[in-house]
């Protein structure tokens, strides 16, 4: 077949290969590209939702900085560790509470987790940390300050880095690990064994219990969260201002870029964004297959 | 043997001096051949002054002529006579030449060849082909040498000839002896083996023992050995007669050796010596064992210990130690009358005394090994647990079913329990690893000890010393081959060779002869050891294959 530069007006170009036909292989008429689409399906982000969202990044920076608030102050040995021990306490009944408060019925007939189930967690977590703190306090005395704080603030950065800020419940195992880890190095600097199981105690109720609470209440009650989550970030600048300024201010200004400079530049990125779709993309099934699983 | 060897044989004429003219020979020749009933003739002729042979074929009826053979011809030793000058002659393939080849009769008799890959005829593959063709025929005509050995029958008609006729009786009556000798000795065994195998010496901890006991393992293949000498038939062939001759000559040297060590010991008080310098030694060595955990208790080579766990691990040690030297000291009063006994046993042999120093050593060093076996399971668990929960750090677990690495959800006690385990055994690993390194290399040092001890004993006990002997003095009984050398060689004359027997290199000697069965080498390649020693699994690096009688 000879390379016919004219289009046979009497045969229509068909975009098939296995025909022969009068036009060379790679022609194109004027449907090129018609299924080409641009942009489909990307979502129109809204400033102030991504501000919300970006608050709860805001707020597990804030649970660090109050953490890390409560390890200074006892240090200083402003604090003691029974008071911290009682109010840790105190704090676990009421978010335990609340946490019930927040369960729906449907929810709590598809979960069947006892009460007893959970308290045989907290005896569990209460023996070991008390039996393990001597042995804890003693672990990093022979290691030099500036090593312990660099690994902490390593760990805590890990830590945050690999939150599930999604779905926080099943809490993360690194993340989790990783604060747990930062926590046990700063806690052995204490002087005490009561001191370390009080800094423990702390440190498990804000790194696993509390993101618990958060999702229940994320899901149930989402007004309350976006105040919580106010409220907390406060409290970090707050707490942390009053033992170092310097920390404060670094605080405030990592807040606010979290929380309302890169939702902007999100947002204004958008623009930018350019995917095409075709039909050469990958085949996506639409179809709802829950239908099959029981 | 014709059909055997593949060649032509037949019956030489006799030797003649040259003094009778032809004529004579006819009637010799015809009543030679009224007792052999060979066709054909050889005549060797030797003119005086000269030292080449002439030889001519005769057939029976003289119809001569030069014929085409090789020839093959005994030579006497001086001083002996033998009736009867028989040669063979063998026939190929109708060429002109006779070839004389000498040899020594009573060597080749007595000598085993010990065939190697490439047979004697390869080394001669440019030579003219004449010459393959002679060493074709000699090569084909060994079957002829392996018949011509001494007789074994009640009436000798072979004898050891060459070291006179009283040492043949010597020897006769020592055969003769050996039989109710080899029976006595067997049935010394058989009570032996009995008491051993009595019902209570086989229980748990009694046998247990003596598999590690390296004299009760050398006791067990010294009884192997003296079953193999006691057996009443003689050695069925070569390799068991070196070998029983091997056994016997290895246990005599032995015990011979330990005589020796005995005498040494036994005068001029040096027993009561060896046991006054035994317990100050033993002291010497757990006062250095203790300041070297006084060391790692504080701050070993600047290194940062938990401080906590060194104390503790630090006093355990140390109350081992005490209790060793309580042992020690009162088991003082006991130890001369030990080593009196103990010496006795080295009149068993060399290698007794040797594997009871081995022994003794390994009692003595008993809490060096326990230190050891401590630090290495603490160490193990602690690298176990390590990996384990490092999986669970980064939220991973080891599937066993398909041998890898999975992910995994766990529960929240899960995480809390794993975190704190794996942060306690993280930072308590300078201090056990360095606990571990220590113990190790103190029974590495051990172990070398012993090791070059077991070695020496399985050297005394696989060594061929028979056949090195025999290799040394006589070497033509080994034999990889044979040799030619060219006695005269004068045109218009037969070629004169003499054969000679090409000895064993004496390092094949000792690769053919020595005992393959006792020999102690180690366990693991150098890597595998590396990575034992590295997760901490126990090291017992000589291993030891368990005696079987070939």
């Amino acid at each position: 077949m000879g390379p016919d530069g004219a289009p046979g007006q009497a045969v229509p170009w068909r975009k098939v290969l296995w025909e022969r036909q009068p036009f060379p292989d790679n022609y194109v008429d004027h449907r090129f590209l018609e299924e080409l689409r641009r942009n489909e399906g990307i979502r129109q982000y809204r400033y102030w939702a991504v501000v919300k969202e970006a608050g709860f990044v805001g707020q597990q920076l804030s649970c660090v900085a109050i953490f890390i608030t409560f390890w200074l102050y006892m240090e200083e040995g402003l604090l003691t560790p029974e008071t911290l021990l009682w109010t840790s306490l105190l704090c676990v009944l009421l978010g335990y509470g609340l946490h019930q408060a927040l369960t729906s019925q449907t929810e709590s007939c598809s979960e069947p987790r006892t009460r007893l189930a959970d308290l045989q967690s907290a005896a569990i977590f209460l023996s070991f940390t008390f039996g393990f703190s001597p042995v804890l306090k003693t672990l990093t005395e022979s290691v030099s300050t500036d090593t312990v704080y660099a690994m902490s603030a390593v760990m805590l950065l890990a830590h945050l880095l690999s939150f599930p800020y999604s779905q926080p419940s099943p809490p993360g195992s690194l993340s989790l690990n990783a604060a747990l880890f930062a926590s046990v190095c700063l806690a052995s600097r204490l002087p005490g064994a009561l001191h370390t199981f009080a800094m423990l105690s702390c440190a498990l109720l804000v790194f696993a219990l509390w993101p618990c609470l958060l999702q229940r209440m994320r899901e149930n009650a989402p007004h309350q969260f976006t105040g919580m989550c106010v409220g907390v970030c406060i409290a970090g600048v707050g707490g942390l201002g009053s033992q170092t300024l310097g920390g404060a201010v670094l605080l405030s200004l990592a807040l606010v870029s979290v929380t309302l400079l890169c939702p902007l530049l999100l947002v204004w990125l958008q623009r930018h964004k350019d995917n095409i779709h075709g039909p050469w993309d990958e085949a996506e099934i639409h179809e709802d297959l829950s239908r099959f699983l029981h | 043997m014709q059909a055997q060897s593949g060649v032509e044989l037949t019956v030489l004429g006799s030797w003649s001096l040259p003094k009778e003219g032809q004529e004579g020979i006819e009637s010799f020749l015809r009543d030679l051949s009224t007792i052999f009933p060979q066709e054909r003739w050889l005549q060797i002729r030797r003119q005086m002054g000269k030292m080449g042979f002439t030889c001519e074929v005769l057939k029976r009826h003289q119809s001569g002529g030069a014929a085409q053979e090789k020839a093959k011809k005994k030579k006497k030793e001086e001083e002996e006579k033998e009736e009867g000058e028989d040669g063979e002659e063998e026939e190929e393939d109708e060429d002109e030449k006779v070839i004389f080849v000498h040899y020594e009769q009573r060597k080749v008799m007595l000598s085993q060849i010990h065939p190697i890959d490439s047979g004697e005829t390869d080394d001669k593959t440019g030579a003219p082909p004449e010459l393959k063709q002679m060493f074709q025929t000699v090569a084909s005509s060994q079957p002829l040498f392996f018949m011509d050995k001494y007789d074994d029958g009640p009436l000798k008609s072979t004898h050891w000839q060459s070291d006179g006729r009283e040492a043949s009786i010597l020897v006769e009556l020592l055969k003769q002896a050996s039989v109710p000798l080899c029976l006595l000795l067997g049935w010394l065994l058989g009570v032996w083996t009995w008491i051993c195998n009595i019902r209570v010496f086989s229980l748990f901890p009694l046998r247990f023992l003596s598999s590690k006991l390296s004299t009760c393992v050398q006791l067990s293949y010294r009884t192997e050995h003296m079953r193999t000498l006691s057996s009443p038939k003689a050695a069925a062939d070569h390799t068991h007669f070196m070998r029983k001759a091997n056994i016997l000559v290895s246990i005599l040297v032995d015990v011979a050796l330990g005589v020796l060590l005995m005498w040494w010991l036994y005068r001029d008080d040096h027993i009561p010596m060896l046991a006054n310098m035994l317990v100050p030694a033993a002291d010497h060595v757990a006062t250095k064992l203790e300041e070297l955990l006084q060391w790692l208790m504080g701050a070993p080579a600047g290194l940062k210990m938990n401080r906590a766990l060194d104390q503790v691990l630090g006093r355990f040690f140390l109350y081992h130690i005490h209790l060793w030297i309580s042992y020690i000291h009162l088991m003082a009063p006991f130890i001369e009358g030990i080593l009196w006994y103990g010496g006795l046993s080295a009149c068993l042999g060399l290698s007794f005394a040797l594997s009871l120093l081995s022994d003794m050593v390994a009692l003595f060093t008993f809490h060096i090994y326990c230190f050891y076996v401590y630090g290495a399971r603490l160490y193990c668990l602690k690298i176990y647990g390590l990996s384990s929960l490092w999986r669970l750090f980064r939220g991973k677990k080891w599937n066993v079913l398909r041998q890898r690495v999975d992910s995994c959800s766990y529960d929240l006690d899960q995480l809390f329990i794993g975190t704190l385990l794996f942060t306690i055994l993280l930072f308590l690993l300078p201090t056990t690893a360095l606990y571990y390194l220590v113990f190790t290399l103190l029974r590495m040092v051990v172990v070398l000890f012993q090791g070059v001890l077991h070695l020496s004993v399985d050297f005394i006990n696989s060594f061929p010393l028979f056949a090195v002997g025999l290799r040394v003095t006589r070497p033509y009984r080994l034999a990889e081959g044979v040799k030619f050398r060219v006695l005269c060689e004068e045109p218009g004359t037969a070629l004169h060779l003499l054969m000679e027997i090409n000895p064993l290199k004496c390092s094949t000697v000792v690769q053919t002869y020595r005992s393959p069965t006792y020999s102690c080498y180690p366990r693991d390649s150098w890597a595998a050891l590396v990575k034992k020693l590295f997760v901490g699994e126990l090291i017992y690096p000589w291993r030891r294959k368990t005696t079987k009688a070939d």
